[in-house]
């Protein structure tokens, strides 16, 4: 049997890795950024950019260290469809694709999701959707942050705080220098890394164990982890589903690309890094699968990636684990505070307290607010509170009452502004409801639906009828 | 219902043979918009 001691990297090992890749980050953000004119060039990558970038980008936003480290832990614990459900996170992105063709076509000009629910449906189902969105920006940054320091001292034995820390301060410092230039330029290397690093995995598991004899093993001590039909799997595969769109719908990460892209990138962009993704979490996840073949004992379930990959690979395969979470979380790290940031700088600082605010004065702001907010997370990163790990599941019913407003508001102009705001509210609150009372698996489910019948009742009962040319000029007044 | 053998390895040989193919066709998109001049 092996130990889970074999799993982990000597501290040495992995300072020297830690520096390496934290130099290459910050100096190619450093460079890119140094590129990015004016505000839009900061916030928004100047608007142009391409194909190549846009879905690379789209990819390693949604490829955090969750998927490469959690895809075999839910192997392992439920099996088949564990991996399978978590790969319908895909779904999200693909449904995403036609938003984001909408999103350019009706605000050229926009900069933010904020922008979108302030013009369609007015103050008050705005600031519904801030405190939202910032909720779950914020708790999804926080999750990332502890997630590196977690996952920094169980590969290396680094101290939590150092590890987490360190992380945190070199993701700020190259979003800072560059913005979103700089995130999504270290964000198509990051993918081919995380690519060529899953597939390397994958390949050695493959050669090594072989399906056959992986298969006998966990048909003879793990048999309900080949069962396609476990309840608990097929409940979980469902929630997934909601809360990835809900996610996506929603977040200004996802937003704030879909303004970047050049003109007709947005869909392709996002239906390809879907199609792109949809595989990776089976990829890295059936490894899990070996565990009965290599006759593994896995103390702790959410090690049994690096674990494996240590048995199949030496030292050299934790090696290539930490490298490839590294760039899993710096590329969602980067991301989420780009534009939280955004966030926080036009729809709060501008649209609340500065709103004769000039580009040059946001410009230099943008930069401070990157900062603070990268402060604040590490600051609610230091105590390591675990149960905040579970935020994420907690905000499943956050996020799918945004589904139904984003969406019907984006094609359908009779939707009730206030029906909008209500659904958001009700659809949260009983949400969280059936969180407490049944579960998480039906947080995000209620919270969809719920939200769905008031749209639909409220725009029944007192349709609306709304001007789309007045999300362009809107826009393009503000900009 | 067991998933069998042959399922599982369809399943996890085709995922990885996308995931091959992921980088290969990021490269040329890269390619591609380099020379258009349409990367950024």
């Amino acid at each position: 049997m092996n130990s889970m001691h074999s799993a982990t990297l000597d501290a040495a090992t992995g300072w020297l890795i830690l520096a390496v890749f934290s130099v290459i980050w910050v100096a190619l953000g450093g460079y890119l950024g140094r590129r990015a004119v004016g505000l839009e060039g900061y916030m928004l990558a100047g608007r142009k950019v391409g194909l190549a970038l846009g879905t690379a980008t789209a990819m390693a936003t949604w490829v955090t260290s969750n998927t490469t480290m959690a895809a075999p832990q839910l192997a392992l614990q439920m099996g088949v469809w564990g991996m399978l459900g978590y790969s319908l996170g895909s779904v999200g992105l693909m449904l995403f694709a036609p938003l984001a063709k909408r999103i350019h076509a009706l605000m050229p000009s926009g900069y933010t999701s904020g922008d979108f629910m302030r013009i369609r449906y007015g103050t008050t189902t705005w600031r519904v959707f801030l405190v939202i969105s910032l909720l779950y920006g914020l708790g999804w940054l926080v999750s990332m942050g502890m997630a590196g320091g977690v996952l920094v001292h169980a590969l290396t034995g680094i101290d939590y705080r150092i590890g987490m820390s360190v992380i945190l301060a070199v993701c700020v410092l190259y979003t800072m220098l560059g913005g979103l230039r700089a995130v999504i330029g270290t964000d198509f290397l990051q993918t081919l890394i995380i690519l060529v690093g899953v597939v390397i995995l994958a390949w050695l598991a493959i050669t090594e164990v072989g399906f056959e004899r992986m298969h006998a093993s966990v048909l003879d001590e793990r048999p309900e982890l080949l069962n396609l039909l476990m309840p608990a799997a097929i409940m979980f595969l469902f929630n997934n589903l909601l809360f990835g769109v809900g996610e996506i719908f929603h977040s200004n990460v996802w937003w704030s690309r879909a303004f970047a892209f050049r003109e007709g990138v947005g869909f392709k962009a996002y239906l390809i890094a879907g199609l792109f993704w949809m595989p990776i979490p089976v990829v890295a996840g059936f490894i899990a699968l070996t565990v009965p073949a290599l006759g593994l004992n896995v103390p702790a379930a959410d090690m049994v990636g690096p674990l494996v990959a240590a048995n199949l690979l030496g030292a050299s395969g934790a090696i290539l684990v930490f490298i490839v979470v590294f760039a899993a979380l710096a590329s969602s790290l980067d991301s989420l505070l780009a534009a939280t940031s955004d966030l926080i700088l036009t729809d709060i600082y501008k649209g609340h307290f500065r709103p004769d605010a000039s580009d040059a004065e946001l410009g230099r702001a943008a930069r401070w607010v990157v900062m603070g907010l990268g402060v604040f997370a590490w600051l609610l990163c230091l105590p390591r509170i675990t149960t905040l790990a579970e935020l994420l599941y907690f905000t499943g019913a956050f996020v799918a009452s945004t589904i139904w407003p984003i969406a019907a508001g984006l094609f359908w102009r009779r939707v009730n502004p206030a029906g909008a705001a209500l659904a958001m509210v009700a659809g949260t609150v009983i949400g969280l409801g059936g969180y407490f009372l049944i579960g998480f698996y039906v947080a995000a489910l209620i919270s969809a639906v719920v939200s769905m019948s008031i749209v639909l009742v409220s725009t029944w009962l007192r349709p609306g009828d709304f001007d789309w040319s007045t999300l362009a000029n809107a826009s393009q007044a503000r900009s | 219902m067991t998933i069998s053998v042959t399922a599982l390895t369809w399943l996890v040989g085709t995922a990885t043979l996308i995931t091959v193919l992921a980088p290969i066709v990021l490269m040329i998109f890269w390619i591609l918009d380099l020379l258009k001049g349409r990367l950024w």
